[in-house]
């Protein structure tokens, strides 16, 4: 091949690959029904998240190396402000007996956490609620339509946790408001159904923290919502937790629930 | 010919591309264990039923501490000594019952088995109570709460040093740690009635603790008891009113404090500051004599002082309005490690003056038991109360979760006095052996030189080990 040729051929590929990028920018455009990137945000919320005030229980199992080593089992109280569709959450720890009582306030921006043997209500912030064995951010219930403002990358197959494959709306998301902890998501939204399959979670300098794969989706409050989340430790990949939610149900939750003086009054049920 | 191979090539690479992205997500699956992917739906492995939530907390505990202590203090200081060494095994208890729809019972206590160079065991040193809490709740209205019994009343946003925390005075009782955050775990309450009423936006709150005893004496070692010690608690007349209402995110609480024909005011203030930081205020006033008088005139009253003892060092004992006042900040990083910094300021506290000539006095009279008994009674005094020796006081901490591996928690502290530079500091290493057991090492050292006020304290140095079993 003669070096002209070879300069051709170069040019011709680079000509290819722009055509290429071009072809994935426009993806979304080509499919012509594809909702917004919005509202398919908007939609796998409510998937995930129920409509009125409720509790369950999430039981966080740590692996390391696959080996499961820690286990933390949290009572959840969430009620989402149906003007500003921003959640508020309340979480306890049953297990293990070392954080017994120990309790997590979100009512953004405000964040608590109360320990009943110091009886001493800490403030904390956004970042902390990362710190500790299990992620408090893993479990809360967030509207991410709410913090973030999505773009529709392209429709992809993609194997889900239990390697059946997908169709999905990728999408990539940035942080729209100082109550979204992580600076960039990308999920991976099952078109039809609105169902969570895949998160990547990043931090402010683009490092890749944590990947999620929802699953085991099941009639639970009134609708299909997936009952477990497997959250990879992008930056220790021997480290793999999964977040099993279970004893859903309905719970009226006042105003007074989410506030720092009614911590050590939320009776265990 | 060539362009139409890149063109070719182009329109492979577009038809491939969800292909090629998607097959690289995929690789992610591979982490996922294999016990994880296997589990059936509907089923978190090896977890089972999720259980209920305890309404107790029950743990034993051994602690093992070694104490190093300093000859030839400046201020000698007075007999008898701390133990060079002691082991205390403690049963923990917290737990509440439901006595009605309304009524619920709440009792959290600690029994203590000690063993410690000097003393015999068993002997009646051996063994001490502590009877934190124990009191009735009845409830009503929704959320308004009137209850009675010993309670643990606590206030306050910092941690180091807690000016609004008003009921914190003279409830100190054995700890391994001296981190001000391990010490609340094992305080004691008061006796009172208090009223709580929680709405929406805020909540009030009024506590009544009457007067049940003479004040008791302050002694430099906590002296093993089953006795409960309500002389400690209820030695004054004290009513505390307190509320809360969120503005502008600064979750502010105001309080007023009366005891004894003084009244004191407070104010808490936090605030988030980006998604790191959290800045916190904590301020309380009122008019009051000053420390050194503060510590004569109780001294004197329980018997411990002569009543014509001199004030030693010499001050202006006049009352005055007096602030107190803690104000720092958070800071929290993503590798999981936590730092918090804050400035003290106790203006009853010794000043510059006042800490040359305590030893400047001591000194000068070290052969004098009767002058350096009541020079150190000083300093008992300021650790009785929970509050600073000197007016200035600077405070950090740090933590560091999941430190090198996962279950390892580092932490230190430091109080630093800022008129001669000596601190306390403690550093701190805790290890989740299992959902069940934790071992926990602490080492703490006295630094400063002789005529600091941490340089001139009797324990130069110490290490603990601890080991605890939860239930």
């Amino acid at each position: 091949m003669t070096r002209a040729m070879e300069r051709t051929a170069t040019r011709s590929i680079v000509a290819g690959l722009a055509t290429l990028a071009v072809l994935t920018a426009n993806a979304p455009a080509q499919q012509g029904n594809a909702p917004a990137a919005a509202d398919i945000l908007a939609a796998s919320d409510r998937v995930r998240n129920p409509d009125q005030a409720f509790r369950l229980t999430n039981t966080l199992i740590e692996y390391v190396k696959g080996q499961p080593r820690n286990r933390v089992v949290l009572a959840i109280y969430a009620r989402e402000d149906k003007g500003t569709r921003q959640f508020s959450n309340l979480v306890r720890y049953v297990d293990p007996p070392r954080d017994a009582g120990k309790m997590v306030l979100l009512n953004a921006p405000t964040l608590w956490f109360y320990d009943p043997a110091s009886k001493a209500s800490i403030r904390i912030s956004p970042q902390q609620r990362l710190i500790g064995q299990a992620s408090n951010a893993d479990v809360l219930t967030v509207n991410l339509a709410r913090d973030y403002a999505a773009k529709l990358v392209g429709e992809e197959t993609l194997q889900d946790a239990d390697r059946k494959e997908r169709d999905c709306w990728h999408l990539d998301m940035a942080a729209a408001t100082p109550d979204a902890l992580y600076s960039r998501v990308e999920l991976w939204i099952e078109r039809g159904t609105y169902r969570s399959v895949k998160g990547k979670f990043y931090s402010d300098s683009g490092r890749l923290l944590k990947i999620a794969y929802y699953r085991k989706y099941e009639l639970q409050l009134g609708a299909v919502r997936p009952t477990e989340t497997i959250i990879i430790d992008a930056v220790d990949s021997n480290l793999v937790t999964t977040v099993t939610s279970s004893a859903y149900r309905f719970q009226a939750i006042p105003d007074a629930w989410f506030q720092r003086d009614f911590l050590p009054r939320l009776k265990a049920d | 010919m060539p362009l139409r191979a890149g063109a070719r090539l182009a329109v492979m690479l577009c038809a491939a591309a969800p292909v090629l992205a998607s097959a690289q997500e995929n690789k992610d699956l591979d982490f996922i264990p294999g016990a994880v992917q296997g589990s059936a739906p509907g089923q978190a492995p090896e977890s089972g039923a999720p259980p209920r939530t305890p309404r107790g907390r029950y743990y034993l505990e051994d602690a093992l501490t070694w104490s190093s202590l300093r000859e030839g203090l400046v201020v000698p200081f007075p007999p008898p000594s701390p133990p060079r060494w002691q082991n205390r095994t403690s049963l923990d208890a917290f737990n509440q019952w439901d006595l009605g729809e309304h009524l619920t019972a709440t009792v959290s206590d600690r029994f203590n088995v000690l063993e410690q160079s000097g003393v015999g065991f068993p002997s009646r040193q051996s063994f001490r109570n502590d009877f934190r809490e124990g009191y009735v709740t009845w409830e009503p209205a929704t959320r308004n709460y009137l209850e009675t019994g010993r309670i643990n009343v606590r206030n306050g946003v910092a941690l180091g040093f807690n000016p609004t925390d008003f009921f914190k005075t003279r409830t100190l009782v054995d700890q391994a740690s001296l981190d001000p955050s391990v010490i609340r775990q094992n305080r004691l309450g008061t006796l009172m009635a208090r009223g709580q009423s929680i709405g929406d936006g805020g909540s009030a709150a009024i506590a009544w603790a009457p007067k049940f005893y003479s004040p008791a004496p302050i002694s430099s070692n906590a002296q093993p008891s089953l006795d409960p010690q309500f002389d400690k608690t209820n030695a004054a007349g004290r009513l505390l009113l307190s509320a809360n209402y969120d503005i502008a995110d600064l979750s502010p609480q105001a309080l007023v404090y009366h005891e004894s024909g003084r009244t004191k005011f407070g104010l808490n203030l936090s605030r988030q500051i980006g998604q790191s930081v959290v800045a916190y205020a904590e301020w309380a006033g009122g008019k009051q004599p000053n420390f050194i008088a503060q510590a004569l005139a109780y001294g004197k009253q329980t018997g411990t002082l002569p009543v014509n003892a001199p004030t030693l060092p010499p001050t202006d004992s006049a009352e005055r309005f007096r602030n107190d006042l803690a104000i720092g900040a958070s800071w929290s990083s993503a590798a999981k490690t936590t730092l918090n910094l804050e400035y003290h300021y106790h203006e009853a506290g010794f000043s510059r003056q006042d800490l040359k000539n305590w030893f400047a006095l001591g000194g000068a009279n070290a052969d004098l038991p009767a002058v350096t008994g009541e020079l150190w009674y000083i300093r008992g005094f300021a650790n009785a109360q929970q509050q600073p020796l000197t007016r200035h006081q600077v405070f950090l901490r740090a933590n560091w979760t999941d430190a090198f591996v996962s279950n390892l928690e580092l932490g230190a502290f430091a109080f630093v006095n800022l008129y001669d530079g000596s601190s306390l500091t403690q550093i701190s290493a805790s290890y989740y052996l299992s959902d069940t057991w934790t071992v926990r090492g602490y080492a703490t050292a006295n630094v400063g030189s002789k005529r600091s006020e941490r340089g001139s304290a009797l324990q130069a140095g110490g290490a603990i080990f601890q080991l605890v079993r939860y239930f």
